[in-house]
């Protein structure tokens, strides 16, 4: 079965969903906004499921794109489940580039990412706006 | 029951006198995504004498504490759809080149010690051993479990570049009033 594209448009109505694509034909994958979610877990499951499929099955370069620019705790290790996965598909041979975009006046999101990269090991390209 | 002169039994004039000047913002309720979010998207109107990289930092810190108080309190209010939700007190005020946040809320004290613990951990670390503790905090979490109590303090302390200012107030035998209070310089200059 073709592994189906995911399409979420954000909202910031009393939760905060953030604006998910990920295409499975392109390999991009886009998730940008704000993340405060009723159930954070329900929500980026299907995620991390889609990647490890793509990165198990369909096995193209990936190209990871990062604009959030408020994501509560309880997402922040969502976020990390997401990037394990790349990694993983990295050290298997995979394609992997992450760019993760953020507000140039948000030093507390600089040293999110810079900790992402520790975390996980994977290389993220820093793009202030 | 004895008649009281006065339509209520409590003075809001006393009440807006001792909320003083300083103070730009106070509630005090059930704190639910609904007023989370009035709250959030208006935080940083008050905070005017400042720069952008303040007015983050305040939206910031108060998703986090704020969402305590919502998960943690033990005062809670039954919604119309059944659900509970904690409630508690939040002030916002501002002090010469600083704000003051400030939330608190009633807790059981056989829960409170765990959490005292961990602030004041947090208190004794330096910028980058806080970071170290963030990610393997992140890394035990369960994924996407609300784990305030375990990273959101972290992330708060880390966010303010302040201290946790704990205090606790024993409201019976069971019970205290427990409060954290951090600063946001209004002139953050890191980085």
């Amino acid at each position: 079965m073709e592994l189906e594209d995911i399409v979420i448009e954000g909202s910031h109505k009393n939760f905060f969903t953030p604006s998910v694509s990920f295409n499975a034909k392109t390999g991009i994958c886009e998730l940008s906004g704000e993340s405060f979610l009723e159930d954070t877990a329900d929500f980026y499951k299907p995620l991390v499921d889609w990647l490890v499929e793509f990165t198990t099955k369909i096995k193209k370069p990936i190209a990871f794109l990062i604009k959030l620019t408020y994501f509560n705790t309880s997402t922040s290790r969502c976020i990390l489940d997401l990037l394990n996965v790349l990694k993983d598909y990295e050290d298997e041979g995979g394609e992997v580039t992450v760019n993760w975009h953020y507000d140039e006046n948000d030093s507390d999101m600089q040293e999110d990412i810079e900790d992402y990269m520790i975390d996980t090991g994977l290389e993220i390209t820093m793009i202030p706006f | 029951m004895e008649k009281k002169n006065n339509k209520y039994d409590f003075s809001l004039f006393d009440s807006h006198n001792l909320l003083n000047q300083n103070i730009l913002v106070s509630y005090k309720g059930p704190i639910d995504e609904r007023i989370m979010t009035v709250i959030g998207d208006n935080i940083v109107l008050v905070a005017n004498d400042t720069n952008d990289k303040a007015r983050t930092k305040i939206f910031k810190v108060f998703m986090e504490l704020a969402q305590n108080v919502w998960l943690y309190s033990s005062e809670t209010c039954k919604l119309e759809n059944g659900k509970s939700v904690g409630m508690g007190s939040l002030v916002i005020g501002e002090f010469g080149n600083y704000y003051t946040f400030v939330t608190g809320n009633v807790v059981k004290n056989a829960d409170i010690v765990p959490v005292i613990d961990k602030c004041e951990m947090i208190n004794s670390l330096d910028r980058e051993s806080l970071r170290e503790y963030r990610r393997e905090q992140r890394r035990l979490a369960q994924s996407g479990k609300p784990n305030s109590g375990n990273i959101g303090l972290i992330q708060v302390a880390l966010t303010a570049e302040s201290p946790l200012d704990i205090e606790l107030t024993p409201v019976n035998d069971d019970e205290s009033f427990f409060s954290i209070a951090v600063k946001i310089s209004k002139n953050c200059t890191k980085k």
